[in-house]
Parts: C-alpha cells; structure tokens; sequence
C-alpha cells in the first residue's frame, strides 16, 4: 500500500470480509467446541468441592489472611531491635561460661565410653588373634621337624647303604685274592687231583658195568 | 447439565458458524481459528462476567474479537504461505496477486489491532461481518448516526495506522539500501 486511501482500505476490508471457511472446517471447529465445553463441564463437576468444604475453604483463608495481618502488625509494632552484635557478645559469653564445662564433661564421659567399649572388643580380638597365631607356628614347628627328621633319616640310610656296598666289595677283593692264592699255589696239583679223579670214576664204571661183548 | 452450558451450546449451535468465520477472517488461519474457537466458548463457561449479560451472542463476538486481536499479537509478524488462507475472492488469480492481496490483509488486520476497542469493534462488525448501521447501533446501545461517525472515525485512523506503517516501511528500506 504505497499510497493510502480509503478506497484501498475499503478494497482490502472487502477482501477480508469474502474470507470464508470451509464447510468441512466450520463442522470441525463447532464439534471441537462442543467437545471442549462438554468435557469442562464434566471437569468440573468432577472436581467441585462440597459446600462445607468451599466454606472451610474461605474460613481457612480468613484465617490465614488473619494470622498475616497479626504478624504484619507485631513486626510493625514491635520495638526497635537490639544491637545484635551486643546480644550475641552476652548471649555468647553467659553459653560459653554455663555450657562449656557441662559439655566438657560429656565429652569426656563420652570419650571413656567409647574407649572402654572399643577396647574389650579390642581384648576379645587380640585374644582370638594370638590363639590363632600359637596354633598355625605349632602347625609349621610340627611340619617343619618333620620334614627335618624325615631328611636325617634319608641321610642316615644312605650311609649304612654306602657301608655295605664298601663291605661287600671288600669281601669280594679278599674272595678274589683268595682265589688267586690258591690257583698260585694249589692249581697243578688241583688239575692232577681232577684227572685222577676222573681216571677213578672211569676205573670204577668200566669195573660195574656188565660185559656186552663177553655175552 | 447447567443452564450456562445449555446458553452455550444454543449459541455454539445459533451462532459458532458466524463466531468461526469471524476467526477466520481475523486470523486468516483455519487451524488457528479452531483452536480460538475452543478456547472462547471455554473461557465463556468459565467466565463470571458472561453470566451476567444480557446478550451473550454479543458478548461472545467481542470476546472472540479480543482472542483474535490477541493471538495476532502475540505471533512475530511473518508473511504466511499462501496456501493457508482460506480463498479469498480475487480479481487476480496469479499467485503474486494473491501473495499480494494477503500481504494487504494482513497489514490491514494488523493495523485494526492498533486501534481502539471500540473503533476496533465498531470496524470489524461493520466491514468484515457486513451487518448494518442500524444492526450495529442496536448491539452496542447507541444510534444510527453515531455508529457512522463512529466507523468514519475508524476508517481515519486505521488510515493512519497503515501511513505511519508504511512511512516506516519505506523508511526501513532505504536505510537498507544505503547500508548495501
């Protein structure tokens, strides 16, 4: 609208006033808003309070209006306060001289039975404990000596093993000697003692057996 | 059911056509006007003051125009699409004709918006619901005459309106230009 004249106002108020709904759309929004009415009603009926209720209602806002007023009006006609830091200086000296040693002796008394208490179940634990301790070193003492001894044994039987086996070869030196003795000074003799041994076993055997060529 | 609730859905059956093309033509939105719609006949059953009129349909359409001067308000002035609009009659079918004939309508209402409730009320009755003087001046309790000059009025400083709107305008526009 460059240039304003009535005219082009009048053009444009015509223009807004052709401005229609649909049919479709005015349907929608009436039920919309028959729907909406419906369903406050429904809200409403649902939620309104009874009369006694509406009425404790007001009486309580009354009083709560009442109590505000009360307060405004003490606050307002109440004396003009105290120097606080002065209060506080007083008030903080008269606790500290009447609380201080009450609430000392509290403390104490609660110290000690804390302590009491905290150390029986100190003693109780310690006592646990050490019988516990006693019983696993004579566990390992028992363990270890057995071992020990069990070692020393090994040991031993391993020397008498050695012993023997010394003795034994010993033996065996001396038989061996022995024989080497013997076969040095014994041995011609021992083969002629062999031979007429076996001429004898042959002597006798020819002498006992029967003649088969004679027969 | 209440009696004010029975009142409603009389009027809402009488009148809730009427009071939705007043929306519409207000807001030039349908949707919108739906969801005014609902919102006006939920603030007319809770109102206190609508139990007391005398006329309730007169009540309802000046309610139904503070909702949609309201709505308006509170919407950042954007330029809608086309589409949206209901269609209004136009000489030119082309849609720049239309973009441009929306555009003026929109300026228009906004500049209503601006203006006086009663000027306001007195306009959006007399030119956009096309009743007549005699109609109107009934409704509002007042003469055939004083509704005219009441309207001429109107007319004037709607004119007003829309010169200060568009000396702003043309202003914005070359402070925009001098600043390419």
């Amino acid at each position: 609208m460059s240039q304003i004249d009535e005219n082009q106002i009048h053009d444009s108020l015509k223009r807004l006033s052709q401005v229609e709904p649909s049919k479709e759309a005015i349907d929608r929004a009436i039920k919309r808003a028959r729907d909406a009415l419906i369903a406050d009603e429904g809200c409403r009926v649902g939620l309104a309070p009874p009369s006694f209720i509406g009425r404790l209602t007001k009486l309580a806002a009354a009083a709560v209006l009442m109590i505000g007023a009360g307060y405004i009006a003490g606050r307002v006609s109440a004396p003009k306060p105290l120097n606080v830091q002065e209060l506080q200086a007083a008030l903080e000296s008269s606790l500290k001289s009447s609380l201080v040693p009450a609430i000392r002796q509290e403390l104490l008394s609660q110290m000690d039975d804390r302590w009491q208490s905290t150390l029986a179940a100190s003693n109780a634990r310690i006592k646990d404990e050490l019988a516990r301790q006693v019983r696993r070193d004579l566990t390992e003492f028992a363990a270890q000596t057995l071992a020990a001894s069990g070692t020393r044994t090994d040991q031993r039987l391993n020397e008498l093993i050695q012993l023997i086996e010394a003795a034994r070869i010993q033996d065996r030196q001396r038989m061996a000697s022995a024989f080497d003795y013997i076969e040095s000074r014994f041995g011609n003799g021992l083969v002629t003692l062999a031979a007429r041994t076996d001429e004898l076993l042959g002597t006798e055997r020819t002498g006992l057996a029967p003649d088969v060529s004679e027969n | 059911m209440r009696s004010r609730q029975k009142e409603l859905l009389e009027l809402l059956g009488k009148s809730g056509a009427d009071l939705y093309a007043l929306l519409t033509r207000l807001t030039l939105r349908e949707d919108v006007a739906e969801e005014l719609m609902q919102e006006l006949f939920i603030k007319l059953n809770n109102s206190r003051g609508a139990g007391n009129v005398a006329n309730l349909n007169a009540y309802a359409r000046r309610s139904a125009i503070n909702l949609a001067f309201d709505w308006r308000r509170s919407q950042k002035r954007t330029v809608p699409a086309v589409e949206q609009f209901s269609e209004p009659v136009s000489t030119e079918d082309s849609p720049l004709g239309k973009l441009i004939h929306s555009e003026e309508m929109q300026e228009t209402l906004d500049a209503i918006g601006k203006l006086k409730k009663s000027s306001r009320e007195v306009l959006v009755m007399r030119y956009l619901q096309q009743e007549s003087y005699d109609n109107i001046a009934e409704k509002l309790g007042k003469t055939s005459h004083q509704v005219r000059a009441l309207c001429s009025r109107a007319i004037r400083n709607l004119r007003d309106v829309l010169g200060s709107n568009e000396h702003k305008s043309s202003k914005k526009e070359i402070h925009n230009v001098a600043n390419r």
